[in-house]
């Protein structure tokens, strides 16, 4: 089986490491797959680019780079800009709709998810993170909604959970009508 | 488990984790034994350091920052000649300065741990560059055991196997790790606390009378004295007779060295234990360690896959060389490629070896960037044609 190969990109600040995180522990500790994580972000305590990376496949990963990735999230449009060459053709780009206007002209799946807009109406915009991997979750079927709630729950302080929870269920139901074919 | 042999709760965290390669050398150490850490501030090694400030008090332990790298290495070393487990960590320009205090540990044959998270560019970017200072660094003669680990797995278990080698070989045993997997999660599986393998520091049989600190038995190492039970020792790293005392005579110091170094040379067969994939077969040996291992591997079934005979020797141990296994591993081979992360520095040993029987190529990237797969297939095609 071929990994599955997955980037997060963004800002500091916006929770694209955490993305990947939690995922890459959904997919490890509760469906018992391989996966790695790497991440590269500027020394900027906020705002500077950031991306994370998650390989995931049902047996030990060699290399931990890659070079096209199956799946591209982006959360700013420069850090789009920056990855949009490394998503191979065909693949699928989901983007923020709020903070990702000019949309590249790309072989590829584009799913704009209004992450932002939903996470503020929820009363915290740092939650947006959230929003897609709900969305993440609901659209490719790779791991399943409890599955991901407990990685967050493992992952984040008690206090945010109530928020994450109320994000990811969001996100679900913004990927309602959604299907990406996407195996692992 | 602890070195006392027990396990007090929470030491090995069993189960499979995603985690953060400097958290699994944190708790490879933990499952090894250590009871003692001291280390000060450095990227990319800071985790480990902020992993054992909670965890080690958690299980019974100690942890100090260290105002400096010299403190860092003198107090893991005074720690264990006073009976601890103890490790420090950090990452290359810190582990300049642990150089004085490994040559005094090395001397006094005090077992510890040192973690180096290489790092290049001034900043966390990923190197193999230290792997000369690793051997090399410190003054005078010696012999040292670096472990070179891939993985996040590997990161765990080499570093508790560290600890054993600490003991047994009665020598720091250095973890030569790299920003490549100490800023990478990936999947750990952590066996249960009794399935851990722990070698306990071994004490004399003999009373204060008869016991003589440096006399060691055939494979060249000597028992500890339990600290304070009328047992006295000096720890010097000027040269001593097997009573301790320090002695400048050249018979005495010649001994001495003859049986520090010994120790370690005569077992490399048993402290090194490569790893062999489609090497018996194949006309073209990749020779790799650390991280370089895995896109080797993806290169190796590359080349396999377009009908290109290589293989792949992993080594776990870089010190000592594995001579007996690499000189095996490339008899049969029409040419070598030793692949590094650096300048090519640990290709000076395979071409040692290998003195000129068979080719010796280089494939090596120093840009604080581990090879592709594909980078490393382009070299396997070059050497092929």
């Amino acid at each position: 089986m071929k990994p599955l190969k997955i980037r997060f990109c963004g800002f500091g600040g916006q929770g694209i490491i955490l993305s990947a995180i939690t995922l890459g522990t959904a997919l490890v500790t509760k469906k018992g797959y391989y996966a790695v994580q790497t991440q590269s972000y500027g020394s900027e305590a906020r705002g500077g680019q950031c991306q994370a990376e998650l390989i995931v496949a049902d047996e030990e990963i060699k290399s931990p780079s890659s070079d096209e990735k199956d799946i591209l999230v982006a959360m700013s449009q420069s850090a789009l800009d920056r990855y949009i060459g490394d998503l191979k053709k065909g693949g699928i780009l989901i983007i923020d709709s709020a903070l990702v206007t000019e949309i590249p002209d790309v072989d590829a799946e584009i799913i704009q998810v209004p992450a932002t807009e939903t996470a503020v109406a929820l009363g915290n915009r740092i939650a947006a993170n959230m929003v897609l991997l709900g969305f993440v979750q609901q659209a490719t079927g790779i791991i399943s909604k409890d599955d991901l709630l407990s990685a967050v729950e493992d992952l984040v302080k008690p206090q945010f959970m109530d928020l994450n929870t109320r994000a990811i269920e969001a996100g679900i139901e913004l990927a309602a009508d959604v299907s990406l074919e996407v195996t692992v | 488990m602890a070195s006392d042999g027990s396990n007090p709760q929470g030491r090995v965290l069993s189960g499979v984790h995603f985690m953060l390669g400097n958290y699994a050398t944190a708790e490879g150490a933990l499952a090894g034994g250590c009871d003692f850490f001291a280390g000060y501030p450095i990227t990319p090694a800071n985790e480990i350091s902020e992993r054992m400030s909670h965890r080690l008090p958690e299980v019974g332990g100690t942890f100090i920052q260290g105002e400096d790298e010299l403190f860092s290495i003198y107090a893991v070393t005074g720690a264990s000649l006073a009976g601890a487990k103890a490790m420090t960590a950090t990452a290359s320009a810190g582990f300049n300065h642990f150089q004085e205090g490994i040559g005094y540990a090395v001397a006094v044959e005090a077992p510890c741990v040192i973690v180096d998270v290489q790092r290049c560019r001034g900043e966390n970017f990923a190197t193999q560059a230290d792997v000369m200072q690793m051997r090399w660094g410190t003054d005078g003669d010696y012999e040292i055991i670096v472990l070179a680990p891939s993985s996040i797995q590997e990161l765990f278990d080499y570093t508790a196997r560290a600890f054993n080698l600490a003991e047994e070989y009665r020598t720091p045993v250095i973890v030569m790790s790299e920003t490549t997997i100490s800023l990478m999660r990936e999947r750990l599986d952590v066996p249960s606390a009794d399935e851990i393998a722990v070698v306990n520091r071994r004490y004399t049989d003999l009373s204060p009378g008869e016991y003589k600190p440096f006399a060691a038995p055939e494979y060249g190492v000597p028992d500890f004295a339990p600290l304070g039970k009328g047992y006295n020792t000096i720890y010097s790293i000027n040269p001593h007779d097997e009573e301790g005392s320090i002695d400048w005579d050249p018979d005495v110091y010649e001994r001495m060295y003859d049986r520090l170094t010994g120790k370690i040379a005569k077992h490399r067969d048993v402290i090194c234990q490569p790893r062999s994939y489609a090497v018996d077969d194949a006309d073209i040996v990749l020779i790799a360690y650390g991280s370089e291992v895995r896109p080797a591997l993806d290169a190796v079934e590359m080349a396999r896959e377009d009908g290109i005979a290589a293989g792949l020797l992993k080594l776990d141990a870089v010190w000592p060389v594995p001579e007996e296994q690499i000189a095996a591993a490339m008899s049969k081979a029409k040419a070598v490629i030793a692949v590094e992360m650096n300048i090519g520095k640990y290709a000076n040993e395979i071409e040692r070896i290998s003195a000129g029987r068979v080719p010796v190529h280089r494939c090596t990237k120093n840009r604080g960037i581990i090879h592709s797969p594909e980078e490393i297939y382009r070299s396997i095609k070059e050497v092929w044609k």
